[in-house]
């Protein structure tokens, strides 16, 4: 596909475009550095090619609303738009506009074009929007009748694991999803739970804490807003009121003692809670499960009925990188 | 002569820190010795969060006599908090109650409630509230003359009723309602007259978020007294939480100099707006997160730190909003989209 070729060349060039990059989305330049090595789609599999256009339903046109997304994620959505039509339109997000603009004019292709023009005046085909469930509200209720509108939610991810797993290597790939994007990819892990008593859970913790503290020295966090940090904040004073917290450098972790969740906000935020049972899981999923579209699991069977479909399954530490498969969330029309 | 408002909030926290051990585990998260506490705002807030996951009380579970709990749902888990004597509570909702709404109203009044009953809804603060108002400033009634609300039906036409009694017997009411039961009866009288006894009142509280219609509150307050045929000054917001012990209400029915919008706190609870962040007092006239200190909450948390933006002003406090958290950067879902339509309001 096309636009793979134009992000390998991007990546290949991409001292030009880190600096810029980590400006507009706030990450570190390692943070960077980092979705450009190990996030980004620069050599799928031809089956994993097939499938996303399999996947597809064919359109005249596509117009692309990229209103929050983690920045690779433009290429996912401009492969999925020229799946499915011959001309593809992209509207860049105004924060982060930097690797989308990037990937259309490498693409050099003018039936792939940039245009910030209003979702009422497309006239037909698909409209493609990437944004919280607010915008992509707003979008179907502003696009013409006969315009489809294919939504694609914010979501999070969950982890769980079983009995066996081995904690040490699970907090590992914990923590690398964590730090990829710095949490702000709807397939980043926010809630971990640990099948077992809660001093598994807290030896749980203690591991992710230490694994993050180390990937935190090798990818620093990028900048926080001022109402993400207070949000942080409330968060980490809850979670000391009601369980345990571990304070990092740049990251927190709250563990619950007695079963509750709270979903921390992203910006290397856990939340590890034990859990009696599979199906004391599935209840503490329950009041969150339409919002999780990933699962980092060692145990995907033991899981994987109790939750939700669609889910992207995967091993801790490959929770943020989705074979090109598709939509990252597995959910094509919201 | 009344102990000093910071003296009596210290003591009350230390009591907290040392027989609640989620606030003397804040405490030393915040590096706030208890020992050290000289004024109020030494004193660690407890987010509200904090009463849906965990239980926020001083005292033993068995010995909790009523357990208020939040509306929000949308998670899961809603807030609680436990009381094990309520004689404190009712005592400061009443007085102040009573001075902001009710300090020259007729003993012959009619308490009328947009709300459920007690017995319908049990663990609402706001309904144990008016109940509390209803059998103390008026001629206590049976339930069905005194709530118009069962579940999701509003019986205009009881409501009716009983304000055509209270016009022949020319008595004014005292309305306690939910903004949002408000708005239920503005469209059922599809702009319908619907006036009240001469001096009557109108208590409203509760917001709109997530429920069928969102209102500007001037404009419900404008077709409110044209409606009704009340003086706009005479309909007054509540402000109240099920994490607190007290209640704030607009001035404008006291006092004929207070400006609508303003809320009054009584002399035992302070509204102090703080940085999110740093959780400091943000400087005179800014806007910052509703740090609660209420003087009350003596078996629970003596501050609380609320989810709404509040400035200070002569006279009182304003409501700026909810704070609508972090704009979210990525499509991590934000905390603030996944609680939907959850509310802190009793």
């Amino acid at each position: 596909m096309a636009v793979v070729g134009a992000a390998r060349r991007i990546a290949y060039d991409r001292v030009r475009w880190v600096p810029e990059i980590a400006r507009s989305t706030g990450l570190s330049r390692e943070g960077v550095e980092l979705a450009f090595d190990h996030h980004l789609e620069t050599d799928p599999p031809d089956a994993d090619i097939d499938r996303l256009v399999q996947g597809t339903e064919t359109a005249p046109g596509v117009h692309v609303i990229l209103s929050a997304n983690v920045f690779v994620g433009a290429l996912r959505a401009i492969a999925l738009a020229r799946a499915a039509a011959p001309e593809v339109s992209v509207h860049a997000s105004k924060r982060d506009p930097v690797f989308a603009r990037a990937l259309v004019e490498e693409m050099n292709d003018p039936r792939t074009f940039l245009a910030d023009v209003p979702v009422e005046t497309v006239p037909s085909g698909e409209v493609h929007v990437y944004g919280r469930d607010a915008t992509i509200a707003e979008v179907r209720r502003l696009a013409r009748r006969d315009v489809v509108v294919r939504g694609h939610g914010a979501g999070m991810g969950i982890v769980c694991l079983s009995p066996n797993a081995d904690l040490t290597r699970a907090a590992s790939g914990v923590a690398s999803d964590v730090v990829a994007f710095d949490q702000r990819g709807c397939l980043s892990p926010r809630v971990v739970f640990v099948e077992g008593s809660a001093e598994r859970a807290r030896a749980m913790a203690g591991a992710i804490h230490a694994a993050l503290e180390r990937a935190g020295r090798e990818v620093p966090r990028g900048a926080m807003s001022a109402d993400e940090k207070a949000e942080a904040s409330r968060y980490l004073d809850t979670m000391a009121f009601a369980g345990t917290v571990l304070r990092g450098g740049s990251h927190g972790i709250g563990v619950s003692g007695d079963g509750n969740v709270l979903v921390p906000p992203p910006g290397r935020y856990l939340h590890v809670v034990a859990v009696e049972d599979v199906a004391a899981l599935a209840s503490l999923v329950a009041p969150i499960a339409r919002h999780v579209v990933a699962m980092g699991t060692d145990d995907a069977d033991r899981f994987h009925l109790r939750l939700p479909a669609p889910l992207r399954v995967t091993e801790p530490g490959r929770m943020q990188r989705p074979p090109l498969d598709g939509p990252v969330d597995l959910r094509s029309a919201l | 002569m009344p102990e000093p408002f910071d003296r009596l909030a210290c003591d009350i926290a230390r009591y907290q820190a040392a027989y609640v051990e989620g606030y003397a585990r804040l405490c030393a998260a915040r590096a706030a010795a208890p020992s050290s506490f000289r004024m109020a705002l030494d004193c660690p807030a407890v987010p509200t969060d904090a009463f849906k996951v965990c239980r926020v009380a001083a005292f033993p579970k068995e010995e909790t006599t009523r357990c208020f709990r939040t509306s929000g749902t949308t998670l899961g888990s809603r807030g609680s908090h436990e009381l094990r004597d309520l004689g404190s509570y009712d005592a400061a909702a009443v007085a102040f109650g009573r001075w902001s709404l009710a300090h020259d109203l007729s003993p012959r009044a009619h308490l009328v409630a947009l709300a459920p009953s007690p017995q319908q809804a049990p663990d609402s603060s706001l309904s144990h509230m008016i109940d509390l108002f209803v059998r103390t400033f008026g001629v206590k009634r049976a339930d069905a003359e005194t709530y118009f609300i069962q579940g999701d039906t509003l019986d205009v036409a009881g409501l009716d009723q009983r304000i055509a009694r209270a016009l022949v017997a020319h008595e004014p009411v005292l309305l306690l309602a939910t903004s949002f039961a408000l708005v239920f009866l503005l469209e059922a009288l599809d702009e319908a007259p619907f006036r009240l006894p001469n001096g009557s009142r109108v208590m409203m509280t509760g917001g709109f978020k997530g429920r069928s219609r969102e209102i500007d509150e001037a404009e419900l307050r404008r077709t409110l007294a044209h409606t009704f045929a009340v003086p706009p000054r005479d309909i007054a917001g509540e402000y109240g939480m099920t994490e607190l012990s007290s209640q704030f209400y607009e001035g404008t029915i006291r006092d004929a100099g207070a400006r609508s919008g303003v809320y009054v706190e009584p002399p035992w609870a302070r509204v102090v707006p703080v940085d999110p962040e740093t959780l400091a007092p943000v400087a005179a006239g800014e806007i910052g997160m509703a740090r609660i200190e209420d003087l009350m909450n003596v078996d629970s948390a003596f501050a609380v730190l609320a989810s709404d933006r509040v400035k200070r002003v002569e006279g009182g406090f304003v409501l700026v909003g909810r704070a609508t958290g972090a704009t979210p950067r990525g499509c991590s879902i934000a905390v603030d989209e996944m609680l939907g339509n959850e509310t802190g309001a009793s």
